[in-house]
């Protein structure tokens, strides 16, 4: 007897309800298999469906709409799983995109006991579970910490610990890694091989940007008009080498007078902390585009929000002669939205910055925004779609001095060589630019000088390809 | 779990009832019982934990106001009741008496060896006690209380962030400052509420999928299980406080400030009061002995 497949669909089809009835449909017969104990992608561009496709696979999270077809879980209609929530619990297990916002507990052992108790489990099966997960994804140096102390990859990893813990045979996990940058993207990632390999989990894992994953994933999925069908890994390798050979600016030789000025600055967050910063040197030239590099917790973000003014050092002396006409990119770009509909929210500034409903077509036209989308809420955008708005806000204000914080995490391909081109544009145009970032194809293409961050002091500034001539891990 | 920095950690390794049952026990006596001996030794106890366990500088910069509320209850008894036997002087025509000024040093007295302990409560207990102890009994009341104490931090740290993104905008100019004070604030509001909305929608996906609502009655992990060590602590405090409860209501019993008070006389009774209000104290001192020893 054959093994039946951990999920398959045959002729898959949905519409999401709504009150008029009529709606073109997402999926439209889609038929898909994947094997017990495979690592599969599920790639296909923003609002594809992707999210659709994964949720109808877990009953408890499935959208409301019109369903046809069959979607069979280890052999097993997915009705019977609805119908068992216990079984579905302990069966299928799912990872949301945002580490945030999909924690419910307040610390770590309390989130990971979290979907135990909601089995009802006794403690000696719960102690048991919670310990060997906890092993397994080396967790114990912050299992007592608070879940708000967490950074981001650190929750992710939570989040894919939490849902372990009911030791699901198929994890289906929707963009885990989109707000991750890349350092805890290849932690996290790297777990999620071994869960695959060592614990024989079947996963599969919807990403609009395939490129960390092709060196381990078995197969791939593209979903593109509502049809999925099987796609060489090698061929999303040779879509994926693209992205570096964007054309390359002409460097500034000469900076102008400073723009921005930091000097033997030293920062720590409460007077019993450790430092951030230690006597960090920085200085910027009018025009210039700098981009800030180092490790996770280096300090990037604080100096970025030191260079505008929102924190003060303890000790040191800073020179901001662009004060008054910069703005700062979150990390988060929803810090930045406050309208109602994605035209209003890139008319807020207008006032202020003195543009009108002309320069922001224009702006929308660049980022590759249709018309569309204007009328959409931002929160229904994609994250994606979310930073390009949030930078487009900004950019509309036509800034001086621009501090950018981590702006390409998250970014399919389109995404990104959109908002190069407006961040190239921007610097042209004579704008100041401080980018903290861990992109490495970001800082080659549009970076006039680097200076790497470590230890709370920055290191000598150098040339882009000065600095990667010299480096040895991004050489 | 991380408690204050000067938190000894001996009492994490207790099970959170025998601190609870302690610092309702001594709360209870230290506010029912008002006599003098009772409050001063109630004091004196707070304030040597609050010493030993919370640290010098944290004490006295609680006491920067505590003392000064003391004084005030203290003073302002008098002026209010005008009754007792020993008049001391006149103010403005009115009698001020030793007996209303010694109830309003007890009551002083009262209130500045409450808040003493309930400072050091936070120390005894650590941040999840309470959690800890209604888990068993209330594990929805529990996961209600775990989920507020991690939504409202991260609520209020995007409020930070959201404000301070906006005052690192200046090119935005003006506009931050539309309808001044409270345009802002309600542009925070919206930003706020749209952000927690959304993200609500997301964490109600996540608790479905991880099987809330499966089961009508949920379980509930404990890493603090009650164990057998802990049955001689706990039973020491009970016993302490049921006998103080009753020594407390015997001497307060016998007790008045009107019209005269009686004189205060050595009694052995106070020993097992001052003895509990002491165990924790002896607890860290005997820590800190410990841990001096080892080479």
């Amino acid at each position: 007897m054959t093994m039946p497949a951990a999920l398959q669909a045959q002729d898959l089809s949905f519409a999401y309800a709504t009150p008029g009835g009529g709606a073109a449909p997402v999926l439209d017969a889609v038929s898909l298999e994947v094997p017990q104990g495979a690592f599969a992608l599920l790639v296909g561009g923003t609002g594809s469906g992707k999210t659709t496709l994964l949720r109808l696979a877990k009953p408890e999270v499935s959208p409301v709409g019109d369903r046809g077809g069959d979607l069979c879980v280890f052999g097993e209609p997915v009705e019977e799983l609805a119908a068992d929530p216990l079984c579905s619990a302990s069966r299928v297990g799912f990872v949301f995109q945002s580490p945030q916002s999909q924690i419910v507990c307040d610390s770590v052992w309390r989130e990971m006991a979290f979907g135990l108790e909601n089995l009802g489990l006794g403690q000696v099966e719960m102690r048991r579970r919670v310990a060997e997960t906890c092993y397994f994804l080396g967790m114990e140096p912050w299992f007592r910490s608070r879940t708000t102390e967490l950074s981001g990859g650190q929750a992710q990893i939570l989040s894919l610990a939490s849902v372990l813990v009911m030791r699901p045979r198929l994890l289906l996990l929707d963009e885990p890694t989109s707000m991750l940058d890349p350092v805890a993207e290849k932690g996290f990632l790297a777990l999620l091989r071994r869960v695959n390999q060592e614990l024989g989990v079947t996963v599969l894992l919807a990403t609009h940007r395939p490129g960390p994953l092709l060196d381990f994933a078995d197969m791939a999925l593209e979903l593109k008009d509502g049809r999925v069908h099987e796609l060489a890994l090698g061929e999303l390798r040779s879509r994926e080498g693209l992205r570096v050979q964007a054309s390359m600016p002409a460097r500034r030789e000469e900076a102008g007078k400073a723009a921005l000025e930091l000097s033997d600055v030293w920062f720590r967050r409460t007077r019993d902390s450790e430092w951030v910063l230690r006597g960090l040197d920085l200085s910027l030239g009018e025009g210039e585009c700098r981009a800030v590099v180092g490790g996770n917790g280096c300090g990037k973000s604080t100096l970025l929000a030191l260079a505008a003014g929102v924190l003060r050092p303890q000790r040191g002396r800073l020179r901001r002669p662009l004060a008054g006409s910069q703005a700062l990119l979150p990390q988060d770009p929803k810090v930045l939205l406050s309208a109602q509909s994605v035209s209003e929210e890139l008319m807020e500034w207008s006032a202020a910055g003195s543009y009108g409903w002309g320069d922001v077509q224009n702006i929308m036209n660049e980022l590759g925004i249709c018309q569309g989308l204007a009328k959409l809420h931002p929160y229904d955008l994609s994250g994606g779609q979310q930073q390009l708005v949030a930078l487009a806000k900004l950019l509309l204000a036509r800034p001086r001095l621009l501090l950018l914080d981590e702006p390409s995490k998250g970014l399919d391909q389109g995404a990104w060589h959109a908002m190069v081109r407006m961040l190239l544009s921007a610097r042209e145009e004579g704008a100041t630019i401080l980018l903290a970032t861990h992109d490495m194809d970001l800082v080659r293409v549009l970076a006039d000088s680097v200076t790497l961050l470590f230890d709370g002091q920055a290191g000598p500034s150098e040339r882009t390809g000065d600095f990667f001539e010299g480096s040895w891990l991004w050489r | 779990m991380p408690r204050s920095p000067n938190a000894p950690a001996v009492f994490e390794s207790l099970h959170p009832s025998v601190p609870a049952a302690f610092l309702l026990g001594t709360l209870g006596v230290s506010m029912l019982a008002v006599q003098p001996v009772y409050l001063v030794f109630s004091l004196a106890g707070g304030l040597f934990c609050s010493l030993l366990c919370r640290g010098a500088r944290e004490t006295l910069w609680a006491l920067r106001w505590q003392l000064p509320l003391l004084l005030l209850l203290c003073l302002l008894n008098p002026l209010f009741s005008a009754s007792g036997s020993t008049l001391l002087f006149r103010l403005a025509g009115r009698g001020v008496y030793l007996e209303s000024l010694a109830f309003g040093a007890c009551m002083g007295a009262l209130l500045l060896s409450t808040l003493l302990w309930l400072g050091c409560a936070d120390v005894l207990l650590g941040p999840d006690a309470f959690l800890d102890l209604s888990g068993r009994g209330l594990p929805v009341v529990a996961l209600m209380a775990s989920m507020t104490l991690r939504l409202v931090p991260q609520l209020m740290g995007r409020a930070r962030e959201v404000e301070a993104t906006l005052d690192a905008c200046s090119a935005a100019g003006e506009a931050r400052g539309t309808g001044g004070l409270r345009g802002r604030a309600a542009r925070l509001n919206g930003v706020l509420l749209s952000w927690s909305l959304e993200d609500s929608l997301e964490r109600a996906a996540a608790m479905r999928a991880r099987g809330w609502g499966a089961r009508e009655r949920r379980s509930s992990y404990r890493p603090h299980p009650l164990r057998p060590s802990d049955a001689p602590g706990l039973a020491l405090v009970v016993a302490l406080l049921l006998l103080n409860a009753l020594l407390a209501w015997v001497a307060a019993g016998q007790w008045r400030f009107y019209p005269s008070m009686p004189t205060l006389l050595p009694w052995w009774g106070y020993v097992p009061w001052a003895l509990q209000l002491l165990l924790p104290s002896l607890l860290v001192l005997r820590d800190r002995l410990i841990w001096w020893r080892l080479p």
